[in-house]
């Protein structure tokens, strides 16, 4: 990974730690380090299966995995970076709520961080605000600071949800798919961007805010039901009078 | 866990040891030109060019040929794209262009005479060109999508 692809990683890590400390309530322990760590899972996963889509075995050419230049795969590497952090923290959604707004914090740093990388524009425009190229006369859309200052205040918004189950990592993720869409006519793409994902993210997203507490509930239920039947069926699990 | 851990490093190196080869002994050889050949070729283009450098033992390389293989599909009708294979055998260009599908044209430059005119460094290099052959920008190391979108962008915006 180059140096400023580096930095740009580094911004995210730098926001989604000062996220840890404006939204503290209700984080897991080390919740950067499960953010990083799941991030870079994530960033892992996602390469690989861009390698897999643009056809290049990733077993026969191992090095070519650590060229996150050559393409991420959005989807994927969504998916490996929530299912890993999910992990870490032993399936605990609530603890994906508590981590939302940091998280988009952090998705804001790494948009932002295109500043050191010199790689914030987007499509010409004909607006006073827009930038060009060094020895351009052509200006364009600095599309990932749009996108950056839209997930930070996505992370607001977020943050300011209520409690309900899912219904702010679900709005979290609706947010990061729409804002990601709503940039993608303005950004610069050879194959076209990932725009059925991000139509994925918003449609889960929207659902698990909205189901999210039916489904814990029903998750809950199902569990302790379980754990009923299996003190049940234990021996001594089950007894009239108190022990 | 450390057994495991073993078993799965030998697996990883066993698998990156067996490339597969692809039999490329019929394909001819890619022409060799001078820089001084590819720069009148370049200059007798009425469209924009981009130049890939590039080589098959280059890593890199490889992350980016499936994009310019996907950007020559989409705006080969509007821009030249032209692969230079440098410090490289013709075997080894020629099964990388044939594991990539790449089917744009190529010239051969074992001496790295043409990247070198234009004061490039490293490899891969990419190299835009406006109509007539005026260097207009230069990105050396691996290209990403958004790098090769823009350049490209450029390049048709100013025809425009």
């Amino acid at each position: 990974m180059e140096l400023t692809l580096l930095w740009a990683a580094l911004t995210a890590v730098v926001l989604a730690w000062l996220g840890t400390r404006i939204w503290p309530e209700g984080l897991p322990d080390h919740p950067v380090d499960r953010l990083v760590g799941a991030g870079a899972v994530g960033l892992l996963i996602g390469r690989i299966a861009a390698m897999a889509v643009q056809g290049t075995n990733p077993w026969t050419n191992p090095g070519d995995v650590l060229v996150v230049r050559g393409g991420v795969h959005t989807g994927a590497a969504t998916i490996g970076a929530i299912a890993t952090f999910l992990w870490s923290v032993r399936g605990r959604t609530d603890y994906l709520d508590a981590i939302a707004p940091a998280a988009l914090l952090g998705l804001a740093g790494w948009h932002g961080g295109c500043l050191w990388r010199g790689a914030c524009l987007g499509s010409a425009a004909d607006v006073s605000w827009a930038w060009s190229e060094p020895g351009s006369l052509i200006a364009r859309h600095p599309v990932e600071i749009y996108a950056a200052l839209a997930l930070a205040a996505a992370a607001w918004a977020v943050s300011a949800l209520g409690k309900r189950p899912l219904l702010r990592s679900g709005a979290a993720l609706a947010l990061a798919g729409a804002i990601r869409l709503a940039t993608e006519p303005i950004r610069l793409s050879i194959t076209g961007g990932a725009w059925g994902w991000y139509l994925g993210a918003i449609t889960i997203g929207v659902l698990s805010a909205l189901l999210g507490p039916k489904v814990t509930a029903s998750l809950h239920r199902t569990q302790l039901e379980s754990d009923l039947t299996a003190n049940e069926t234990s021996p001594g699990g089950r007894s009239d009078t108190p022990r | 866990m450390r057994r495991t851990v073993w078993v799965l490093f030998v697996v990883v190196l066993a698998a990156a040891c067996s490339r597969s080869s692809i039999d490329v002994s019929a394909e001819p050889d890619l022409p060799e030109l001078t820089a001084d050949a590819f720069q009148g070729r370049l200059e007798a283009l009425d469209r924009p060019a981009v130049v890939n450098v590039w080589a098959s033992w280059c890593i890199p390389c490889r992350s980016e040929a499936p994009l310019l293989k996907a950007a020559h599909d989409s705006y080969g009708d509007e821009i030249e794209f032209i692969g230079v294979a440098v410090q490289d055998s013709q075997p080894g260009a020629k099964a990388f262009l044939a594991e990539f599908g790449l089917e744009f044209d190529q010239v051969f430059d074992r001496s790295r005479s043409i990247p070198n005119s234009h004061a490039g460094i490293g490899t891969p290099i990419t190299f835009f060109f406006a109509p007539g052959g005026e260097l207009v920008r230069t990105h050396n190391g691996i290209i990403d999508e958004r790098g090769l979108a823009l350049g490209i962008d450029e390049l048709l915006q100013s025809g425009r």
